[in-house]
């Protein structure tokens, strides 16, 4: 479904190389893309499958490629070239048991950290994360818009639960959301390939090959990106990097709230855990405990204005993730002062509803 | 006008970022040359650079596409320029990637499989033995005995012959040229001009360091390159192979069209199912556990119930156990795992140790029905049990199958008809089969013995 979301969405290349639990997305982009026109390839590994993406796009195609931890880990040097050349690209992520090789066909979410926290510098990386497969479907869509919208790499992280879980999906009640296309520049003598309109703007985009001289690197440059040291422009490129992602964050923001307003504790999830956690609060509030439920789909940034709104008034916050240390909790504290903050964690398996309902009666009660 | 007096490849007047003698600024200036030579329109035109001094030589064209990388993925990123280019309408983008010998050898995959696509990428890799920008270290490229900043005593290990790997890669266009060559632009022009991939690699001397550790110069360049055993000029240009445009378009016109996926058609004898039933099918890895599973999955959907499968297997996919944990409600489902099974068929002793060993027998209850195959010789400690001579009455692979259709004898919560409706989309070879199975189930489940 998350292939079908990136067709939906207007993908017109992949690259890809095999992994286990990313092969059934490649494998659905070669068998589907050439029909549709476009391009899908095997790439000898998987910083060749990032850099044609890359390539591709900046030839004006909207690209992604999917993999897993170990696949990841050699993409990073080539995701941030994508930030910093502001070239769209969407990566799916579909996590598996780490470390390193870990466990190829066990599900996980410890790649939270390893997908956000990738880039030198720190900068905000979008990521999306479905929990089912109609949501693979509908958050692919959003990944790829968000990506051209602000040419930035964004991530989509799924894991083997997900991606490797056949489910009914009604096909005629999936929300498609409009598309969108990155804003291309116009001849102009006055183009300058990294300069907006405002400090928080998204520069338009010039391809290679086309009327408007592209200039695209991944060095420190100024605004006609010009190789140059930490000159007034180059920091204001760099700035603006970070604010044109901050600047969106609100309206990149999805979560399903489940609040209910006299609730003494909040349960936050995402992902496959996500699915439990709704079960967990439907048998709590048949046991009586007063608690707000909140789904996260976006990730990163940080959705603040949702937080705020499901945090508030409540003493007690339980994360629940597939994770040994609890990575998107420890994401979101900055977020929770003044709360008590719970994990609910485990590694090897899925996190159960009735795990998350015993931990909340084990404080709340 | 010539595109130069145009300003339209590299101005004669361009003071060059380089070291005074450096090859590179040779380079640039027969790049320059040769696409003048060819008249290509600068904006069909992408330079590629690597990293390290070659990668200063984007800024030198103002007019030519630019895209300035990291290392040793230049060639990379523009194979997937000149890939997209070659599914578009308008196409006719030349990229020319700019690649020292240290980009060459970590970027080596890109050149092997640009060569084994045949994309219409040229890639100029300026071979001057050693690491320039970061100090002079030596490189793969490095002759033996040659000094460095990392070679103190001279270079021990043999130097990489390229050109000839990339021979064995089936790279259509390959030559080899010393930067001070009066032939070099030509050889440039050769390169650019051919619509497969083509490799130039230019022998070239850095002054910042490789003249300074070294007996080197412009004149010895030859030597250096003969001791090599290494010939100049045009090495190979012998195979007529098709380009990845070629491949593309064949590729286009044998495509299968696409396979719609069989709708399940709306039944009108629903299921009969009030509460979720959670149920693990077990066995053999090959022997169509998972598949049997996806069928049963698709005849639920099939009488309107929603449903979850989720599969496990070892890594190595074909041997050890193989398991379906599945999940049917009326509702739309949350949690897909399995808290305590409802039923468990196993009908393998390799299923029934996986179950063993992941758990799930200890979450087995009182009111958890297993099923098992007969042969199967452990006593579950909870639940009641079920024993039926499924591999032998239905043979190993049809078991699971079976199992499932033995369990629904007992519990008929599909109606007949959604059986019916799934096996129509199934290929005929498979259906017969199938078929069998299910009568197969049934019939054990009636005269087998009761929990």
């Amino acid at each position: 479904m998350l292939a079908e979301g990136a067709l939906a969405a207007g993908c017109r290349f992949f690259a890809g190389y095999p992994i286990t639990p990313a092969s059934e997305v490649y494998e659905v982009m070669m068998r589907e893309l050439p029909v549709l026109g476009g391009l899908a390839l095997s790439a000898p590994d998987e910083i060749s499958s990032l850099c044609y993406c890359v390539g591709a796009s900046l030839r004006g195609l909207k690209a992604m490629t999917a993999t897993s931890g170990p696949g990841w880990a050699l993409m990073i040097e080539t995701a941030q070239y994508a930030l910093m050349t502001e070239t769209p690209v969407v990566v799916a992520l579909i996590q598996r048991l780490g470390p390193s090789t870990g466990g190829a066909t066990q599900g996980a979410q410890g790649d939270v950290w390893l997908a956000e926290f990738s880039t030198s510098g720190g900068y905000t990386v979008p990521v999306f994360s479905p929990s089912n497969a109609a949501e693979c479907f509908e958050l692919a869509v959003h990944a790829f818009n968000w990506s051209e919208r602000l040419r930035t790499p964004i991530l989509l992280l799924s894991d083997k639960e997900v991606g490797m879980t056949s489910e009914v999906v009604d096909n005629e009640a999936l929300p498609i959301p409009a598309l969108v296309n990155r804003e291309m520049a116009t001849a102009n003598a006055d183009y300058l390939p990294y300069a907006a309109q405002e400090p928080e703007g998204v520069p338009a985009f010039a391809a290679v090959g086309g009327e408007i001289k592209a200039t695209v690197t991944g060095s420190a440059h100024d605004l006609q990106g010009r190789l140059r040291k930490n000159s007034p422009q180059v920091i204001s490129v760099l700035q603006r990097l970070q604010r044109k992602i901050e600047a969106h964050a609100e309206e990149i923001e999805l979560v399903r709230p489940d609040l209910d307003p006299g609730a003494r504790c909040l349960l936050i999830s995402y992902g496959v855990t996500a699915r439990a956690a709704r079960q967990a609060v439907v048998k709590l509030r048949s046991e009586g405990v007063r608690i707000s439920f909140l789904h996260i789909q976006s990730l990163f940034p940080i959705p603040r204005k949702g937080l705020a709104r499901a945090v508030a008034g409540v003493e007690a916050v339980f994360v629940a993730e597939e994770n040994l240390t609890g990575q998107y909790r420890a994401a979101l504290t900055p977020y929770l002062s003044g709360k008590r903050i719970y994990g609910i964690n485990r590694i090897g398996a899925l996190i159960s509803p009735s795990e998350i309902a015993r931990a909340v009666q084990g404080v709340m009660a | 006008m010539t595109p130069e007096a145009h300003g339209l490849y590299l101005s004669p007047t361009a003071k060059l970022p380089y070291c005074r003698g450096c090859g590179h600024a040779l380079v640039v200036r027969q790049l320059s040359r040769a696409l003048e030579r060819l008249g290509l329109p600068p904006r069909s035109v992408v330079l590629t650079t690597d990293i390290g001094c070659v990668g200063l030589a984007d800024a030198l064209f103002p007019y030519l596409h630019t895209v300035h990388t990291t290392h040793g993925r230049s060639t990379a990123f523009a194979t997937g320029m000149a890939l997209a280019d070659a599914i578009l309408e308008a196409q006719g983008l030349k990229p020319i990637v700019m690649i020292g010998d240290g980009g060459a050898m970590i970027g080596l995959l890109h050149l092997v499989h640009a060569a084994q696509l045949n994309v219409d990428v040229t890639v100029l890799v300026h071979n001057n033995f050693l690491f320039g920008m970061t100090g002079g270290q030596h490189s793969a490229l490095s002759p033996l005995n040659w000094v460095t900043a990392t070679t103190p005593h001279g270079n021990w290990i043999p130097p990489l012959d390229l050109l000839s790997l990339l021979r064995t890669a089936h790279a259509t266009f390959l030559a080899r040229q010393l930067a001070t060559s009066q032939e070099l632009e030509s050889t440039i022009a050769d390169a650019i001009n051919f619509p497969g991939f083509s490799v130039v690699e230019i022998v070239e001397l850095c002054t910042a360091y490789g003249t300074r550790w070294n007996q080197a110069s412009g004149a010895s360049l030859e030597e250096i390159v003969r001791r090599q055993g290494y010939a100049l000029g045009e090495v190979q240009t012998e195979m007529e192979r098709p380009t990845f445009r070629d491949l593309y378009r064949h590729g286009m016109e044998s495509l299968r069209p696409k396979r719609a996926k069989p709708a399940i058609p709306p039944l009108h004898a629903p299921a009969i199912l009030t509460e979720e039933v959670r149920l693990v099918v077990a066995g053999t890895a090959g022997e169509r556990v998972q598949s049997a599973a996806a069928l049963f999955c698709r005849a639920a959907l099939a009488a309107g119930l929603y449903s979850t499968q989720k599969n496990d297997n070892l890594s190595t996919q074909g041997s050890g156990f193989s398991l379906s944990e599945i999940c049917l409600s009326p509702m739309p489902i949350e949690y897909t795992g399995i808290e305590k099974p409802d039923v468990v068929l196993v009908v393998s002793e390799d299923g029934w140790a996986e179950l063993e060993d992941n758990g799930t027998v200890a979450t087995c209850g009182e009111e958890t029905l297993l099923l098992l195959d007969a042969q199967i010789e452990a006593v579950p400690a909870k639940g009641s049990v079920m024993r039926l001579p499924l591999r032998r009455e239905a043979n190993p692979k049809r078991a699971a199958l079976a199992a499932i259709a033995a369990w629904l004898e007992k519990n008929p919560l599909l109606p007949a008809e959604a059986w019916e409706a799934v096996l129509e989309l199934e290929p005929a070879e498979r259906r017969a089969e199938s078929a069998a199975a299910l009568a197969i189930g049934r019939r054990l489940a009636r005269s087998g013995s009761a929990p």
